[in-house]
């Protein structure tokens, strides 16, 4: 710090009489950071500021002061403005490259103008174009009447976002609007496509012109916004591709009459698209909205340009704000593809807002952010559109008109366009949504609002609950067929996924009505194809994706109660739902129409959904199931229990066999002292337990028995019984004077209490009973549960000590913080995260799914079962920018995104269990986090109860291990999103749960008959053993006990990690792993001098007078096979890694 | 006996710098590796204890997790008549020992690598103990003595973790009588105390020296903070701490100084983030 202090200070005194601004300000600091070449970039770490006194306590100048105050006054706020203002800095076009784009531009506009000439043919007569040139368009129907020839373009003018000063980094694209001369136009061109094929035609001339040209590089077309009639050529300077060109092709300036384009109006005639002869006259042609608002497109946009310079002359902050605007749209994958919320669509409502006044031309980048959201949030554009026209003329269409003709309206500044033509409407209502749920976010003081609305991207596997792809897409061609929707495919000009996707949507969504809160679709993906092959067709696009979000309470009911079977309404049920839709009589009495679906266990009830949007699209889509992938439970396999189930219904059995015994505990008469309370303290009992234990019918001719304590014992030479779960218990006994105060004599005493409940339980319910020094263990309807007596002043007792002076002094020690752990903070967690379960129904399985995998990538010794579903509570408690996720599936993923995504090292992770916390108590944890970060855990993590330790994470992990972990997630959570969105690749999502075990020196291989939980293997083995149980039947109270707790692989594990654990590492998958990994520590392996106290497994040599000290490697690997005798099957050394 | 065979031994002990004898020891005759014991007599300038005998005790070093008590007894009896073993986890002089404890009321120990202090009954015994030669291993399990290790260790381990009701209830009564004795003669010791400081007839009160039973001062820490404490707030409510104009602009001077702490930090932490490239949002 010394050294550096000058450098900072020469920087800031240079500044100072500059500093206008405070950009400046903050950039000194990074100045004199790049001037150190010493300074380790990755290990940058927040370190307390300490500023030397003289620093302090210089006198200020006046503006200093003025500035300290305003920072002072603006907290918060000058922290979000610095964040902004970095921000922008990071997608703003730098001079450079808008120097760089220019000079191409000039490039390009020199060569369109020396377009050659070319002799007039019919548009039918492609044979002018070369082989290396393909027209970029479908040709369907294949003829279409006019003439055409190539000339220079009448004028090439920059427009769209670059000249605006709205572009922003990454995807520059620099608009080129190339002007078609009128008399390769003719008026009537509008009809049957003919002008769009002359615009195709036009470029793929210019295109051919130039692939002789080596000024330009590969050249590519492309579609505006997915749009098929409006191809683009893209190009690119040789060089480099940091930027593209788009040209696009226009007829001049009011070419054509904008009433034609009426959306009301036909352009497409019937007989000229279908072929056949066809008796309707003209007024009955169906509208062709669509098509009518892609030709009227090509007309317009040097007028919205000018329309919106002369916006942007006016408000100084609009480039900002658009740019900001468009990272919010560019998170939110809503920027992009057909129907998209383009930048364009963007900067009009920016301009439609200036416009009413409803933002001030004085406002600043956040406030016009601020503000739009706002607007997105609170208008319906589907109900209620908008215009930007100030005064249209007589024939611009009503807005009444417009909603007639599209689902989205937004009119543009001369009255007669729909910019939002192409939006459906679940594309505006997810616009809308993730604007009202921005808002929100923004306005919690809690919630970190610029790095959930900007930073954070939503992918749609990430956001939405259930996510299905429909793969086939040809299939909707026959969609189209079945519901009738030929006009549709002839304004789509023959795009059938377009056509057919609004029909789909309607439908889904009145299918699952009540189930669902919003329906999301991918939004198809621009195409892009070389100038030399031909328009690729619809088909070929990739599959396209629906997201649900649903309603946890809702979504997984079995039953869809329809109108009474005497309504008007019940046909239009039977209709919708076809065979499925039957007569039921309810328990009210009634009898309705009703759909019954399958699902009776938990898992099953989850994918509901699934078989409404299968049955619905087979139904009235013609899709078969087979073209959908469901991707809504695709990860639950690996939590899966015997009983086919996902462990709700386990879970819940446990948690009533415990409610039960709490009840009859609490009833129990004969105590010396009464029972002030019983809480549950296993993971079991909060519906977080991976596997959760299932009563157990014992086969009694598998075991020893021990005849004097009626125990069971396990067998030498069989494999290992099943392991029982002890469920503990916590049970606190009331204060009394009559509790010694000693740290022994409380131990014994509660000895004495857990006999004596043993002995009541036996006596009243007959329960198998065996009390022991620390514990009593109940066998309880085939489950078993562990009672343990607490003392609420116990760890208090442990705290205090006399010193040599006879004096009573209070010291925190780890005894007294475990038991308290045991006795008060994990009762607490488990109950408030069992409230939490009632409030998220899949928040349990969520948690099973997190640990699951952190078990199978050996992390579950570092991030424990607590710390793990803490993490996973924050995913429901502090969603943002999400909202709680609603299947196991999502939650986990994000789980994944959390850990891999979180700035560990310089913030505190807050979870707000039951809402405790207030905006000022989150400052206080962070304040408190950044003055003493280096002495806390390195993941840190804040509860209501807990703001200053973390509890949880204070022994691990480590920070080599939370590095571990974070890379691992990344990967996993890549290689997951892949898999679940891309149907291509291989379907195996356990992949994410196998570990990688090159890493390694040792693998010890565990012989499977002596695994107990073998079963719970991410790959379980095809061969059981048996374990000693039976298949279920009845089970009756009392009979012998079981054989409790007993794992060989972990007691191996302890007896490993104490004697060997300064030497190495050791990694098992509790859950059925067969084999565990070691790993050597480097600096135990470093040569040591003998010393008494550190000569554990170690060999020493001897060289002249020093003995230096190496572990006994070889003594070592035959230790592991001695310790673990009948467990071990093989110890693999991979001598190849390390040689010492 | 065996001490006398290892004289005529042709192999020479190993014996290291820092004077400890080099004892191979394997886990059974066919193992492949072996560990090494480090043997010293257990020398230090002031031991208190008498349950290590500067001139009998044997100080061992690197004891394999699979040696219990009784193994280690029986691989050392080779040397001589063994009196005891004590097996720590770190080397250091021996605990205090509290009240006598159950087995089942211990703490669970460490089965880790251990140093040990044997205490053989004759002194000669630790001479055969370094002079054993480097290349005959101890052996620790034989087939006389056979030693359980893994699932047969650990299924015993479970048998003997059972504990009839009747005979815990013993254990506890029995401690809790002893407990119960102890308190009653502290109470006894300070029943005499309190009658000793009251005054005979008099009026005179016999002070003694001062004894944790007499209560002169406030008896634990925290109330001795307290009164500290009192005395602090008392201390501050009569000092004025806005009278003299340095103090007046000290307050202001820190002030400016929190403000430009609290700026700078801001600019350190905007800083950092960019560094770690926090800004980039794809």
């Amino acid at each position: 710090m010394k050294k550096k202090q000058p450098v900072a200070e020469d920087e800031e005194e240079k500044m100072s009489p500059l500093h206008a601004s405070q950009e400046e300000e903050s950039d000194a600091p990074v100045k004199a950071k790049r001037s150190k070449p010493d300074s380790d970039e990755k290990d940058v770490v927040y370190h307390p500021v300490k500023l030397s006194r003289s620093d302090l306590y210089r006198p200020p100048t006046a503006e200093e002061l003025n500035q300290l105050k305003e920072a002072e006054s603006l907290f918060h706020c000058s922290l979000l403005k610095m964040q902004m203002e970095e921000l922008l800095k990071e997608v703003a076009l730098s001079e450079h490259r808008k120097l760089q784009i220019d000079t191409f531009i000039q490039t390009v506009t020199k060569l369109l103008q020396t377009v050659p000439d070319s002799p007039e043919v019919e548009v039918n007569d492609l044979s002018w174009l070369s082989d290396a040139v393909k027209i970029p368009f479908l040709l369907l129907p294949k003829t279409t009447k006019g003439k055409f020839h190539m000339t220079p373009p009448a004028s090439v003018d920059l427009i769209g976002s670059y000249p605006l000063g709205t572009c922003t980094k990454p995807r520059i694209m620099v608009d080129l609007a190339v002007t078609i001369p009128s008399d390769v136009l003719h008026p009537k061109d509008v009809l049957n496509q003919r002008y769009p094929r002359k615009r195709a035609l036009y470029l793929a001339g210019l295109a051919q012109y130039l692939t002789s040209c080596n000024d330009i590089g590969p050249m590519r077309y492309s579609c505006l916004h997915g749009n098929r009639l409006r191809p683009v050529l893209l190009l690119t300077p040789p060089d480099s591709s940091s930027f593209t060109v788009r040209l696009h092709a226009c007829p001049p300036p009011g070419f054509f009459k904008p009433n034609r384009f009426h959306p009301q109006r036909n352009n497409i005639r019937t007989e000229w698209y279908t072929g056949l002869q066809n008796f309707q006259s003209e007024s009955s042609e169906p509208p062709t909205p669509h098509y009518n608002s892609s030709v009227l497109g090509d007309l317009l946009p040097r007028a919205h340009l000018q329309f919106l310079s002369a916006i942007r002359s006016q408000c100084s902050a609009f480039p900002e704000g658009m740019a900001l605007l468009k990272v919010w749209l560019r998170q939110r994958e809503l920027d992009q593809g057909t129907g998209c919320f383009s930048g364009f669509l963007a900067s009009m409502l920016l301009a439609y807002l200036l416009t009413t006044h409803r933002i001030s031309n004085t406002m600043t980048a956040y406030q016009l952010l601020r503000n739009s959201l706002n607007f997105l949030a609170s208008t319906d554009l589907t109900v209620n559109g908008i215009t930007l026209a100030k005064d249209p003329d007589s024939t611009a269409p009503s807005l009444a008109e417009f909603h007639s003709g599209f689902q989205v309206v937004f009119v543009d500044p001369s009255g007669h366009l729909n910019l939002c033509a192409d939006m459906t409407a679940c594309t505006y209502k997810h616009v809308q949504h993730e604007a009202s749920v921005s808002m929100q976010f923004w306005d919690d003081p809690t919630v970190d609002g610029f790095h959930s609305l900007l930073m954070t991207p939503k992918p749609m596997i990430r956001t939405s609950d259930h996510v299905f792809q429909l793969c086939e897409l040809v299939k909707l061609q026959s969609t189209c067929k079945k519901a009738n929707l030929l006009n549709e495919l002839m304004d789509q000009s023959g795009n059938y996924v377009d056509a057919a996707l609004p029909f789909i949507l309607s439908l889904l969504q009145q299918g699952l009505g009540q189930r669902i809160s919003l329906l999301t679709h991918s939004l198809s993906p621009v195409p892009e194809w070389s100038v030399e092959s031909e328009a690729p067709k619809h088909k070929a696009q990739p599959p396209l994706s629906f997201g649900l979000l649903l309603r946890p309470e809702l979504a997984s009911s079995v039953l869809e109660r329809g109108p009474p079977a005497d309504s008007p309404k019940a046909a239009e049920f039977r209709q919708l739902w076809g065979s499925r839709s039957e007569l039921r009589r309810f328990q009210d009495g009634a009898i309705t129409e009703a759909v019954l679906w399958d699902g009776e266990s938990m898992c099953q009830k989850r994918l509901v959904p699934k078989q409404i949007i299968a049955h619905l699209l087979q139904l009235h889509a013609d899709v078969p199931e087979s073209c959908m992938r469901y991707m809504g439970a695709m990860v639950d396999d690996v939590i899966k229990t015997g009983n086919e189930t996902t462990g709700e219904e386990e879970s819940l059995l446990v948690v009533q066999a415990y409610d039960d015994l709490s009840r009859k505990l609490w009833q129990l008469e004969g105590l010396p002292l009464s029972i002030t309370a019983v809480q549950g303290s296993h993971p079991a009992l909060r519906y977080t337990q991976v596997f959760p234990p299932q009563p157990l019918k014992l086969d009694y001719s598998f075991f020893e028995r021990e005849k004097v304590s009626r125990s069971l014992l396990p067998k030498e030479g069989k494999p290992c019984p099943a392991y029982v779960t002890p469920v503990t218990v916590i049970c606190h006994m009331e204060g009394s004077g009559k509790w010694p105060h000693d740290r022994l004599a409380i131990r014994h005493i509660r000895a004495a209490f857990q006999i004596s409940l043993g002995e009541l339980l036996n006596k009243h319910h007959d329960y198998t009973c065996r009390p022991c020094a620390s514990h009593l263990d109940v066998w309880k309807d085939g489950l078993l549960f562990r009672i343990q007596v607490a003392y609420h002043r116990e760890p208090q007792v442990l705290r205090e000590s006399m010193n040599e002076a006879g004096l009573l002094i209070v010291r925190d020690n780890e005894e007294a913080q475990a038991l308290e752990t045991i006795t008060i903070h994990k009762p607490l967690l488990t109950s408030t995260l069992h409230g939490l379960q009632q409030e998220h129904p899949c928040f349990g399985a969520v948690c099973r799914l997190a640990k699951r995998w952190l078990g199978a990538q050996f992390f579950s010794e570092d991030v424990t079962e607590d710390t793990a579903d803490l993490l996973v509570a924050s995913l429901f408690l502090q969603p943002a920018p999400f909202t709680p996720p609603g299947s196991p599936q999502v939650g986990f993923l994000r789980f994944l995104h959390l850990l891999s995504s979180f700035d560990w090292r310089n913030s505190p992770l807050v979870v707000n269990l039951n809402n405790q916390l207030t905006a000022t108590d989150y400052t206080e944890i962070k304040n408190d986090f950044m003055a003493s970060r280096e002495s806390l855990p390195v993941m840190f993590i804040a509860t209501p109860k807990d703001k200053k330790m973390s509890l949880w994470t204070k022994r691990a992990p480590s920070v080599q291990m939370l590095q571990r972990v974070v890379i691992v997630a990344a990967e996993s959570l890549k290689v997951l999103e892949r898999q679940l969105m891309d149907g291509s690749q291989i379907q195996d999502v356990r992949v994410v749960m196998r570990p990688p075990l090159e890493d390694y020196d040792v693998l010890i291989h565990l012989d499977p008959k002596q695994v107990p939980l073998l079963s719970q293997a991410v790959d379980a083995p095809s061969i059981n053993f048996s374990r000693g149980t039976r298949a279920i039947g009845k089970i009756l109270p009392g009979g012998a006990l079981p054989v409790i707790d007993y794992n060989p692989v972990t007691l191996y594990l302890t007896e490993l990690r104490e004697a060997f654990g300064d030497l190495a590492l050791f990694f098992c998958d509790p859950f059925g792993g067969t084999v565990i990994a070691v790993l050597w520590k480097p600096k135990a392996f470093a040569s040591m001098p003998f010393k008494t106290s550190q000569m554990s497994a170690r060999s020493a040599a001897v060289t002249g007078d020093e003995v230096s000290t190496l572990p006994n490697v070889e003594a070592i690997l035959e230790d592991f096979s001695v310790m673990g005798k009948g467990l071990v099957k093989s110890v693999d050394a991979r001598t190849e890694k390390w040689s010492f | 006996m065996a001490a006398s065979k290892m004289k005529h031994a042709r192999s020479q002990p190993c014996i290291i710098p820092g004077g400890f004898a080099v004892l191979p020891i394997q886990f059974s005759s066919d193992s492949g590796a072996q560990h090494k014991l480090y043997v010293k007599e257990h020398k230090v300038r002031a031991e208190k204890s008498s349950h290590r005998p500067l001139d009998r005790t044997l100080f061992v070093l690197n004891i394999p997790p699979y040696c219990s008590q009784a193994v280690v007894k029986e691989l050392f009896s080779q040397f001589g008549c063994v009196h005891s073993v004590e097996l720590r986890d770190h080397p250091g002089s021996s605990h205090e020992s509290g009240p006598k404890l159950s087995k089942f009321f211990k703490p669970a120990e460490k089965k880790g690598f251990k140093v040990g202090y044997i205490v053989f009954q004759k002194s000669r015994s630790l001479k055969a103990a370094k002079s054993h030669p480097h290349n005959e291993p101890l052996v620790v399990c034989t087939e006389e003595h056979p030693v359980k290790t893994g699932v047969q260790k650990w299924i015993q381990q479970y048998r003997e973790s059972f504990i009839q009701p009747e005979k815990l209830q013993e254990i506890v009564d029995s401690f809790m009588e002893d407990y119960d004795n102890r308190k009653e003669k502290e109470e006894e010791q300070q029943r005499k105390e309190a009658e000793l400081q009251q005054e005979d007839e008099e009026g005179w009160v016999k002070v003694t020296k001062g004894h944790k039973g007499v209560k002169a001062r406030p008896h634990s820490e925290a109330a001795n903070k307290r009164t500290l404490h009192k005395e602090m707030r008392k201390k501050k409510r009569k000092e004025l701490m806005n009278f003299y104009t340095w103090q007046h602009k000290n307050t202001q001077k820190e002030h400016i100084a929190e403000l430009r702490k609290k700026f700078e930090e801001d600019k350190q932490r905007i800083a950092l983030l960019r560094a770690q490239r926090k800004f980039k949002p794809y």
